[in-house]
């Protein structure tokens, strides 16, 4: 090596990636040392290491039922988003009059400010008479937000996969039905997967669309936001915490899988 | 496409259908329900089927509603600006890394992100409130003997907020364009003597600039219509036009004005599309140019 003009660059791209990394991982480290705080008002000083406010989001059968809502609603979510996504990935292979305008429909709740799309729901159902509910109304709130990502998520792991194993089913005579469960399904499975799990997370962190329809049961950001905007509650760094975990380890799982699906199909 | 004429399973349409009824039903039908709400009219005594532009005549007339959505969009405009220019050399980071550091950063950098965006708020009150972790450390130092008030509840706040919520999407197109570079361009750039500046002004930013431009659509339409940010940590004056709108509803119950809103805001951002979808095709930010 004779010279490196970038040896400087270099070295400043990872101090800057070392910075950029601490700053995005500093609140949610002061936020787990200030779960253990035992003093009630959030801050510091640190009063004493206590699992008090632990003890309370999970003595707490208010907060329990809210990770129970979300939770239930999640895993309708996941079922409904993944399933109608499979049914458009699998159509998207065609080629049909119409496939422009409908992927812009698909896309449209993308394009959509989340604060509308929470609001016209407010009003269609308000007006439609339907009571706002888990299993209704967040329900259909979450779906929408979540279709456009569980397709384009699935898409690629559908689309990709070798087609000749296809053809060489029809060929050897197999049924449409045969050649969907017994081949098209298993290959791919873990993209399914992987779709279903990232579907249940963003509806385990939806707010914005799920607060004007939420009803009597609230999920979990809705009722994390209640307790900010009420009292800031102390029990609110510990609860993020579970949040925090929670939906790291379902994002995880959804990591594994999608690397599995994209180690499979191509 | 592969090149065997082997046709998929299925119908198109029949595969279609139940998406299709879905978005119909439950995306389109109330986004037009919103529409036509808008020329409704809300008294105390409810909201009445109508047909007047009352509740645009009193956006234009009253300057709150032309001020706010100024500065809503000064404050998208910004953060995206913001997030920009603290996400590319990150995804540069991330395209210069191979193997297990490749993806130990990139599970790194994605973690955060798939924490509800009203706790990724949250965190920053006990970090920059009176008792925060900023004021306790600065005192503790010596520095100052006080805490200071003005680290929160500003429009700076805001924006720190929304780059910090929203950077991913910002770094994930830019990295994607930049990981699609051929690195020999690069490698032959420099041993004609290209100077660090001019390959990335003349080689990196060209050739990245469609997930620059997916980065900035996705970032300023997260934050145009922003909610939760500007209302915890904006303070009292810090309010955007999802506030505004969210009012309406929430507490002065007043839902033909709200659907006015709406409107004019689903407006503003399809225009901006539509003027951003001449230079890039507006699918293209949304699926990363697979279709």
């Amino acid at each position: 090596m004779v010279r490196d003009p970038f040896r400087a660059w270099k070295v400043a791209l990872w101090v800057y990636a070392g910075t950029f990394f601490f700053v995005l991982y500093a609140p949610l480290v002061t936020i787990a040392v200030l779960s253990f705080n035992e003093s009630e008002i959030t801050g510091f000083p640190i009063a004493a290491f206590s699992l008090r406010w632990y003890r309370a989001v999970l003595g707490n059968p208010v907060l329990l039922a809210a990770f129970w809502h979300s939770v239930v609603v999640g895993v309708a979510t996941a079922l409904v988003a993944t399933a109608l996504a499979l049914g458009l990935a699998l159509a998207f292979r065609h080629d049909f009059r119409g496939k422009g305008v409908l992927l812009n429909l698909v896309l449209v709740p993308l394009v959509i400010p989340g604060i509308i799309g929470g609001i016209v729901l407010l009003i269609f159902f308000g007006y439609a008479e339907v009571r706002s509910s888990l299993m209704s109304t967040v329900l259909v709130a979450h779906v929408n937000w979540v279709l456009p990502f569980a397709f384009l998520t699935l898409y690629p792991r559908v689309h990709r996969f070798d087609q000749t194993l296809e053809e060489a089913a029809m060929d050897l005579g197999a049924h449409p039905r045969q050649i969907f469960l017994r081949i098209v399904l298993p290959i791919i499975r873990p993209g399914i997967i992987a779709t279903a799990l990232f579907s249940f997370s963003l509806s385990f962190d939806e707010f914005i669309r799920t607060v004007f329809v939420v009803g009597e049961e609230r999920t979990v950001p809705v009722q994390f936001w209640t307790m900010i905007v009420d009292r800031l509650a102390p029990e609110l760094p510990a609860m993020a915490v579970v949040i925090i975990l929670i939906s790291m380890a379902v994002a995880l799982l959804g990591f594994t899988y999608a690397n599995r699906a994209d180690g499979a199909g191509s | 496409m592969n090149g065997p004429a082997v046709k998929p399973i299925g119908k198109p349409w029949l595969l279609a259908s139940p998406a299709v009824l879905w978005l119909v039903v439950f995306g389109l039908a109330p986004l037009v329900f919103m529409v036509a709400m808008s020329f409704w009219k809300s008294t105390i005594f409810g909201t009445r089927p109508d047909f007047q532009l009352g509740n645009y005549a009193r956006q234009l007339s009253e300057p709150l509603y032309g001020t706010l959505m100024l500065k809503s969009l000064r404050i998208a405009t910004a953060s995206t600006l913001l997030a920009l220019v603290v996400s590319y050399p990150i995804a540069y980071f991330m395209t210069r890394l191979r193997g297990v550091w490749k993806s130990v950063f990139i599970i790194g950098l994605f973690m955060p992100f798939w924490t509800s965006y009203v706790v990724r708020t949250f965190v920053w009150l006990p970090i920059l409130g009176r008792a925060g972790a900023i004021n306790t450390a600065l005192m503790w130092l010596g520095i100052i003997d006080r805490p200071i008030d003005w680290l929160i509840y500003n429009e700076g706040t805001i924006y720190l907020g929304l780059v910090y919520v929203y950077t991913l999407f910002m770094v994930l197109p830019i990295y994607l364009s930049l990981d699609r570079i051929d690195p020999r361009l690069i490698e032959a750039a420099v041993d004609l003597g290209a100077r660090p500046w001019s390959v990335f002004w003349r080689i990196l930013l060209p050739l990245s600039w469609p997930g620059v431009l997916s980065g900035c659509i996705m970032v300023f339409l997260l934050g145009i219509g922003a909610y939760v940010t500007p209302r915890l940590l904006g303070g009292p004056s810090g309010i955007m036009y999802g506030n505004m709108i969210a009012d309406q509803f929430l507490s002065n119950n007043n839902w033909a004005f709200g659907a006015a809103l709406g409107t004019t805001l689903a407006l503003v951002v399809v225009i901006l599309l539509l003027i951003t979808g001449r230079w890039i095709g507006i699918r293209q930010v949304f699926t990363g140019g697979r279709f």
